[in-house]
């Protein structure tokens, strides 16, 4: 079978974290973009474990071609990452991605997996860990026909009477859920996966001679209008986080303990 | 039925947060001067009709085909889809329910229209377009979104608004049945085990939420914090490190990846306070922090801050909690 996973290339979360924590982060002069050009890139964490997701499929015993694709100007560094985690085939859409909204994105994957020998899975992470928006694998699902099933945390193939489906643990609010699914579909994998594997230091090797196929908008036979944003990023700003917070101390935990209570009480808090 | 509506869906023959949905959407509808609308598919809330006056909704548009009855994607999208064809709303909002995440923007891809999610805020832009404030990167910065077109769709992250009913009297909305054929919709989605349920109380609604994180060291740690939840009268919590490493269930889960919380007073115990976590509770009334790093970054969103081992602490606040 053929998988294709979905990456994005993202600002290092824990980064950006770090400079916000420091009241550091700052918006540049566009309004728009972050100024810390000293934040790595890096792969989507939940793209990472869409990957993973996709090598335990084979190391399950399952035949296939694993394709990972990017879409920018340039994701090298995270599609060589993607074929040292063992990524068969490694793509890249070219496009100005600051430019494209997720129909737009939607529109070139899609367009990607028809053209690339189809799909029975397209896996991608929940959500991206700059946007947190998640809209990208739903709007994939609906542009192919495909069913779309969010925030995994297993996937197993399994035969049906009707063909092949994907058995599928979803985390929902209510605990666990499990669904079956013909391929072919849309699977978004969420962080209960589990921590991805590291690839060896052989295989990272081998992978820096990895050239990502380059593949263009007009490959795909996709139109500039069909790229026109519906959705555009007009500013961005970081919240303000009221300080104000006092320590209480005291001798022993227990008199702290005993002050918090009272000042909770007092205030009608408990 | 009139149209260019802005139109709140729910389903699942509960409120789901409709109220604070209502507050938001009745700015934006008075901005554009359109009626404000809710579509319940499947089975109308009792409280419905009060809750919709109490809160200016025109007309409550309602889908009453068994197939809603429970929720099944490939069934909701359909009826919606349907019924933004006949009704042509200028804006479909939802509560960012976990179904809503998957339901928002599958509309929008059958639309083609523009969608957001993790809506925080709207407002009309000097162009007439939507406006929508966002969380990103876990909530470290906000980004405004500009949608174009008609419809556009958002989904609210509900606890980030607090509830505003009409200050004069009620409405007395409309309520209109609308037909839809899903008759030809087959659900593509075949549930094997199904998800076990809530039992009791949920964490979004909890007044009180005590929660742990690593501080606590290991996993059977963890009953401290239920221990003490209870003597508060409240619920446990935890953030998404011992929910990965399986200290705990992920329904427990507070923050960006869990629950939206927003209780009266929130512990956060050895939690160090990452901006994905504090999505969840930021909008608690009070906030107290115990860690032993003066430096935790939970101590800047807290109102009083204990340093110090919540492994100390704790049984110490069980006690002065019972003591009363």
């Amino acid at each position: 079978m053929r998988i294709v996973v979905c990456a994005k290339e993202v600002l290092d979360p824990d980064a950006v974290n770090n400079y916000a924590l420091v009241g550091k982060l700052e918006i540049g002069a566009d309004g728009k973009t972050l100024t810390q050009a000293a934040i790595p890139r890096l792969m989507n964490a939940y793209d990472e474990q869409a990957i993973e997701a996709a090598l335990r499929l084979r190391d399950a015993g399952v035949t296939c071609t694993i394709a990972v694709v990017s879409v920018g100007r340039n994701a090298t560094d995270i599609l060589r990452h993607a074929a040292a985690l063992g990524a068969d085939e490694v793509a890249c859409v070219a496009a100005d991605a600051s430019a494209l909204d997720a129909h737009g994105t939607a529109c070139l994957l899609a367009a990607y997996v028809r053209q690339s020998g189809g799909a029975d899975l397209v896996l991608c992470g929940r959500q991206a860990s700059d946007d947190d928006q998640g809209v990208v694998p739903p709007l994939i699902g609906e542009r192919l026909g495909m069913p779309v099933v969010t925030i995994a945390r297993t996937v197993e193939l399994v035969q049906s009477s009707d063909g092949r489906a994907v058995r599928v643990t979803r985390v929902t609010p209510d605990g666990d859920e499990v669904v079956e699914v013909r391929c072919p579909a849309v699977i978004t994998i969420s962080n209960e996966l589990g921590a991805p594997r590291y690839p060896t230091a052989a295989r990272r090797m081998a992978a820096r001679r990895v050239q990502p196929k380059a593949v263009s908008a007009d490959e795909l036979a996709v139109l500039p209008e069909d790229l026109q944003p519906r959705v555009k990023l007009a500013r961005q700003f970081v919240p303000q986080v009221q300080g104000k917070c006092e320590i209480l101390s005291g001798s022993t935990p227990a008199e702290v303990a005993d002050r918090l209570m009272a000042r909770l009480r007092a205030e009608s808090v408990i | 039925m009139t149209s260019d509506a802005v139109t709140v869906c729910t389903w699942g023959g509960q409120l789901g947060d409709a109220e604070e949905a209502f507050t938001l959407a009745r700015k934006v509808s008075g901005s554009w001067g359109v009626d404000l609308k809710w579509l319940v598919l499947g089975s109308l809330p009792e409280q419905a009709i009060g809750i919709a006056g109490r809160y200016g909704v025109a007309e409550i548009d309602h889908i009453a085909d068994a197939a809603l009855d429970k929720f099944q994607p490939d069934v909701h999208v359909e009826a919606l889809a349907q019924y933004c064809a006949q009704s042509t709303p200028k804006a479909v909002l939802f509560n960012q329910t976990y179904e809503a995440r998957l339901v928002a923007p599958r509309l929008a891809g059958r639309l083609g229209c523009a969608v957001a999610m993790n809506a925080m805020d709207l407002e009309v832009g000097g162009e007439g377009q939507l406006c929508v404030t966002a969380s990103a990167y876990g909530g470290d910065t906000r980004v405004v979104y500009e949608l174009i077109g008609a419809p556009v769709i958002a989904a609210l992250s509900a606890n980030a608004i607090v509830p505003e009913p009409l200050d004069g009297a009620s409405a007395s909305p409309t309520l209109c049945e609308i037909r839809v054929d899903l008759s030809r919709v087959v659900e593509r989605i075949r549930i094997v085990t199904p998800a076990r349920g809530q039992s009791g109380a949920r964490l979004e609604d909890a007044q009180v939420i005590v929660a742990g994180g690593r501080g606590l060291g290991e996993a059977r740690n963890f009953r401290l914090v239920q221990e003490l939840a209870e003597a508060l009268g409240g619920m446990a919590g935890a953030s998404r490190p011992i929910v990965d490493d399986g200290w705990v269930d992920s329904s427990r889960q507070v923050g960006l990846t869990g629950k939206i919380t927003r209780p009266a007073l929130y512990i956060a115990a050895g939690i160090s306070g990452a901006s994905q976590h504090m999505v969840g509770c930021a909008a608690a009334k009070t906030i107290v922090a115990i860690n032993r790093d003066p430096d935790a970054a939970v101590f800047r969103y807290a109102r009083y801050g204990i340093v110090g081992d919540c492994l100390t602490i704790i049984p110490e606040l069980i006690r002065a909690a019972k003591a009363r």
